[in-house]
């Protein structure tokens, strides 16, 4: 199948990862494992500035939910129904809207994924690993989503010891109004109190 | 957020990839390729030439979207999700239909090649269902991290959100071709115009305001605290004090609340049978028919359905992805998420100038327009709006 253009532009430097060892099993497991990593730090890149951009129009918007879930909660234990009703009603409103907000935020996120699969889609769309006990293969897609998943956890720990991520935190702790709690996989979405973490 | 709910959610994740793996038959390799191969070769209507340049997934001769078109139709998606919601869903999937002219392409090969209509119809659900689900889970993370959860309710929904994002993949791929698609497609929008409206009518924003003013005197009355300070809440108040098959009680804030566990699991199942079928999340569904049905506190709805958002897109993606082996134009759906967050970044500071009443009334409209069209073409064959 004919090479679409981008990948004709930046084939020739991914697959280079590719042919790291030698080994043809180890190679597709090293190139992929780095296409992992590259697809993570440009997503958590992209939604790190999302956030910085829209952060206060995100506070607005889940304040308003989390204002009427604490009230519906306060007249729960008041024991007045009808005011917990409207409460309630005000919050799945309020939740809807940022819920959504939300859903679209993430994307910042996840495009890179959806690039690196197509271009590992073009490249090795015919590579199956046969899983053992199971008529069952893995594909290319199946063998990046393990490793990207082992990206992020990895990630994950050594997130705020690279100066960029760092700064970033920085900033958010800096002017926001309450303490949150800022790190990992959703870093560009409202953050949690740090009262509401379990 | 515990290591007991992640162990609890990985196990139930671990349960749906097993089911699927068991009870389903390997993907065919190459099923793409197979169809290709099956069509009639040439440059007439259901004919692919196999000289013409690929488009959409590689097929010779399939639309190929300008990579433009798909970052400001997703600009367009993400600036509806972040200012009137759930429809933003409706005009991705819109844009794969209608837009990018994949349905009229895919209609093409009704009769002389079934099996290409059946597989672009799974891979425009699927697409769908990548661009606002996957982003649904992501999101719904955020509200599971809150650790708000009532376990047997999220397991009762995951459930039966499991049977449902199973079953309506296994039993539907590769059956449902894309006239027929459309036309639920087209039932949907309607429903959900149906909504809109109804806020937008004085009994909707009656109830809206009766509602407002409720809390508000509450607030007033009871709650005395200093600005700024925060009251402790959460998961402390959730105490789960019967479990059984026939009924669930769990005390908040100690006012009993009680289920059967049934609902829940239809609920669930319908819930996921609904998104898998058209290819959404299905997030937008899970909590008001926590908070609406089943009267239960928001507090605790919030994280719960992200449980099951959760596990029924696990079930749904992998059914499709791998067990079905439904072909995804991967790098065009990266291009439209680009477009996407950069319209979510812009819906909040434009949609200010306009009320929100206005807006949904717009919405409303194109929904009249989008549903009434696709469900015309689906059922009757053309659509009675021009541009469907």
């Amino acid at each position: 199948m004919e090479m679409h253009p981008l990948w004709m532009l930046v084939d020739p430097y991914i697959i280079w990862f590719y042919r790291l060892t030698g080994y043809a099993f180890a190679d597709f497991l090293l190139g992929t494992f780095v296409l992992a990593w590259i697809a993570l730090l440009v997503g958590e890149f992209t939604i790190s500035m999302v956030f910085l951009v829209s952060k206060q129009r995100i506070d607005a918007s889940t304040e308003e939910s989390r204002h009427y879930q604490d009230l519906s909660a306060e007249a729960l234990s008041a024991g007045d129904k009808e005011a917990y009703r409207a409460a309630n009603k005000l919050a799945n409103d309020a939740f809807g809207k940022s819920f959504f907000m939300q859903i679209a935020l993430s994307a910042a996120f996840l495009w890179p994924v959806f690039v690196a699969l197509a271009w590992m889609n073009q490249r090795f769309a015919e590579l199956e690993f046969p899983l053992i006990f199971t008529d069952y293969a893995l594909g290319c897609v199946g063998v990046f989503i393990v490793l990207y998943v082992a990206a992020y956890l990895i990630f994950k720990k050594i997130k705020y010891k690279l100066p960029y991520f760092r700064w970033i935190k920085t900033i958010l702790d800096s002017y926001q109004s309450g303490p949150v709690e800022a790190k990992s996989f959703t870093d560009g979405l409202p953050a949690v109190r740090k009262d509401e973490k379990r | 957020m515990t290591k007991k709910y992640w162990i609890i959610v990985g196990l139930v994740a671990a349960v749906a990839v097993i089911t699927t793996l068991m009870l389903a038959s390997p993907a065919a390799a190459g099923k793409l390729e197979e169809a290709i191969a099956k069509t009639p070769q040439g440059v007439g209507k259901g004919m692919i030439d196999s000289k013409a340049a690929p488009g959409f997934m590689g097929i010779p001769g399939a639309p190929s979207p300008f990579w433009l078109f798909g970052i400001l139709w997703g600009i367009w998606v993400g600036w509806i999700f972040s200012t009137v919601g759930a429809f933003g869903g409706i005009m991705a999937g819109v844009g794969h239909i209608t837009v990018f002219g994949l349905a009229d392409y895919g209609r093409s090969f009704k009769d002389t090649s079934p099996v290409l209509n059946k597989l672009l119809t799974d891979s425009i659900r699927t697409s769908n269902q990548y661009l606002v689900g996957l982003s649904a889970f992501i999101s719904s993370l955020t509200y599971y991290r809150m650790g708000r959860l009532v376990l047997p309710l999220g397991l009762c929904l995951a459930g039966g959100g499991i049977a449902g994002a199973y079953l309506i993949p296994v039993l539907t791929a590769g059956k449902i071709n894309l006239s027929q698609y459309i036309g639920f497609f087209g039932i949907i929008v309607l429903v959900i115009g149906c909504f809109l409206f109804y806020e937008t009518t004085e009994a909707g924003q009656k109830s809206k305001k009766a509602a407002k003013a409720a809390a508000a005197a509450f607030e007033s009355e009871h709650i005395k605290r200093a600005a700024g300070e925060v009251t402790e809440h959460g998961a402390a108040g959730v105490q789960v004090t019967h479990w059984g098959a026939s009924k669930i009680s769990f005390t908040f804030y100690g006012v009993e609340f009680s289920f059967a566990p049934i609902w829940p699991i239809l609920g669930g199942f319908v819930i996921a049978a609904i998104s898998a079928f058209i290819g959404v999340g299905g997030g937008f569904l899970y909590v008001p028919f926590l908070t609406s049905i089943a009267g239960l506190p928001m507090y605790v709805v919030a994280g719960t359905s992200a449980m099951a958002v959760l596990v029924s897109m696990i079930t749904s993606i992998f059914t499709f992805m791998f067990i079905k082996g439904t072909p995804i134009d991967f790098l065009f759906i990266g291009v439209e998420l680009v477009g996407i967050f950069i319209g979510s970044i812009l819906g909040p500071y434009t949609s200010k100038y306009i009320p929100d009443r206005w807006l949904k009334r717009i919405f409303v409209v194109l929904a009249v327009y989008v549903g009434v069209g696709y469900t015309t073409k689906g059922f009757l064959g053309y659509s009675i709006f021009p541009g469907m």
